[in-house]
């Protein structure tokens, strides 16, 4: 098996890392750069704890392998932050007790963020839509919907 | 859960893709969306020593058309599928393409890969059936197009040489006056895997009544994904009425081969008939619009 040499943008900042071929994006990520924000929770692609942002777009990371975001752009739940402020869907989710055991919440933050930034006024279905792929084994989802919908409507109010 | 060991390989041409398959054969397997791949990798049903990765390969990704037809990358996401405008008939597959797995399996999951991988319940395959496609199989310096109708050939068999690559998915031109629908039925909303699925396209005379046309195929409900063919023979030169619909539906639902694996065969086609009927009800306004 030969290792493979990648490069990508992780975060906003160029990364180069060795990786086994047959080592899945979510490993690498949590394993060899310690980035344990994204879950491991099912390894099949059904819950969504594993979710993050591959060219802005929300996909299960225990379904890729590493090698193949060479070139690519990555975003992670650690990457929204700025510095010490947080994201205001971490906030909001914060605020609107959309966490209880925190599992889920990495990747409905992303499922939720890149829904945002496609459609930043969205509707409650769109909201249930777009993190139908990320399951949530405590809250029940009204409160995270109720979290995706407040800053929806901040945006709104700041436009 | 460890994957099994193999080596990764990246070509960044259809070409150079081709080249590689040549050379290991049954030994290697393509990777395009992973969204089926990868589980096999991790349940070791399948043990490569070699992973032909396409995602290098953008000249199988996107839409072309031309006079003849559509043509769509084997690559293209279920998610650019879902988004895309296909005309009226094409909706049956737009709204397949939509009900894939889950929006961050969409994302990964191409068309591709839906059929290569031979699934009964392949949300895709319907619709493309109904559609009359046919996909373009690449090796080295050949390559042969197949009917979709001609291509399973039984739960995860199709009719691919180990070396070949599916590249794209031909849609013929259709007629001015067609419509097309897909109907699913599932547990639940999303990451469902289907128990009945249906897709329908007709096409209407001048008089926007008289069917002279009809196609409508049918998921989950037979070893392969297959055409009700005398469902679809049935409506004709008949008018697109609700009773004639309904005919056609039972008919569809006699043709369904059912093996009663996820629920009993009877139910099956009791689900076949009305989503037969709910789908050519919706072709025949998607016609009408
Ligand atoms: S760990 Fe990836 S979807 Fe569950
Ligand atoms: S907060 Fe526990 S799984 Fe969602």
């Amino acid at each position: 098996m030969k290792k493979c040499h990648i490069t990508f943008q992780l975060n906003g900042r160029t990364c180069e890392v060795l990786v086994d071929p047959n080592q899945t994006l979510l490993s690498m990520l949590r394993e060899d750069l310690s980035l344990t924000g994204t879950k491991y929770g099912c390894g099949e692609g059904d819950c969504g704890a594993c979710t993050v942002l591959l060219d802005d777009e929300p996909v299960n990371s225990c379904l890729i392998l590493a090698a193949q975001v060479d070139g690519h752009k990555l975003t992670t739940i650690e990457g929204l932050a700025d510095g010490d402020k947080l994201h205001p869907l971490q906030t909001s989710f914060i605020d609107k007790g959309a966490i209880q055991c925190g599992f889920c919440t990495p990747g409905m933050i992303l499922s939720a963020k890149a829904l945002l930034d496609e459609e930043p006024n969205p509707c409650e279905l769109d909201i249930r839509t777009a993190i139908s792929g990320n399951l949530c084994r405590c809250t029940g989802y009204q409160k995270i919907v109720e979290a995706v919908k407040a800053v929806a409507d901040d945006c709104q109010g700041e436009n | 859960m460890l994957l099994p060991k193999f080596d990764y390989n990246a070509p960044a041409t259809l070409d150079e893709a081709c080249r590689m398959m040549a050379g290991y054969g049954d030994r290697a397997k393509l990777l395009a969306g992973g969204t089926d791949l990868l589980i096999a990798l991790k349940k070791k049903t399948v043990t490569p020593t070699q992973v032909v990765a396409l995602n290098r390969v953008d000249e199988i990704k996107g839409f072309l058309s031309d006079g003849d037809g559509l043509f769509i990358g084997a690559r293209t996401t279920a998610a650019e599928i879902a988004l895309s405008d296909l005309g009226p008939a094409g909706q049956a597959l737009t709204q397949a393409a939509s009900q894939v797995g889950s929006p961050l399996i969409r994302n990964l999951a191409t068309i591709g890969g839906n059929l290569v991988t031979a699934m009964p319940a392949a949300d895709m395959a319907p619709p493309l059936l109904a559609l009359q496609a046919s996909v373009v199989l690449q090796r080295i310096g050949e390559q042969r197009e197949v009917l979709l109708s001609d291509f399973f050939i039984s739960p995860g068999e199709q009719v691919m040489l180990p070396e070949e690559i599916m590249s794209m998915i031909v849609l013929p031109r259709l007629p001015e006056g067609c419509g097309g629908a897909f109907e699913k039925l599932g547990v639940r909303k999303a990451l469902e895997r289907s128990i009945v699925s249906v897709a329908a396209v007709i096409s209407l005379a001048d008089d926007g009544r008289t069917i002279q046309g009809a196609r409508i195929a049918l998921g989950a409900v037979a070893p392969t994904p297959m055409l009700a063919q005398e469902a679809g023979a049935a409506l004709c030169g008949r008018k697109a009425t609700a009773k004639n619909f309904a005919v056609a539906a039972e008919i569809a639902a006699r043709e369904a081969k059912p093996r009663g694996l996820r629920t009993s065969p009877v139910y099956s086609r009791l689900m076949v008939e009305q989503l037969t009927l709910r789908a050519l009800t919706r072709a025949l306004e998607a016609a009408n619009l």
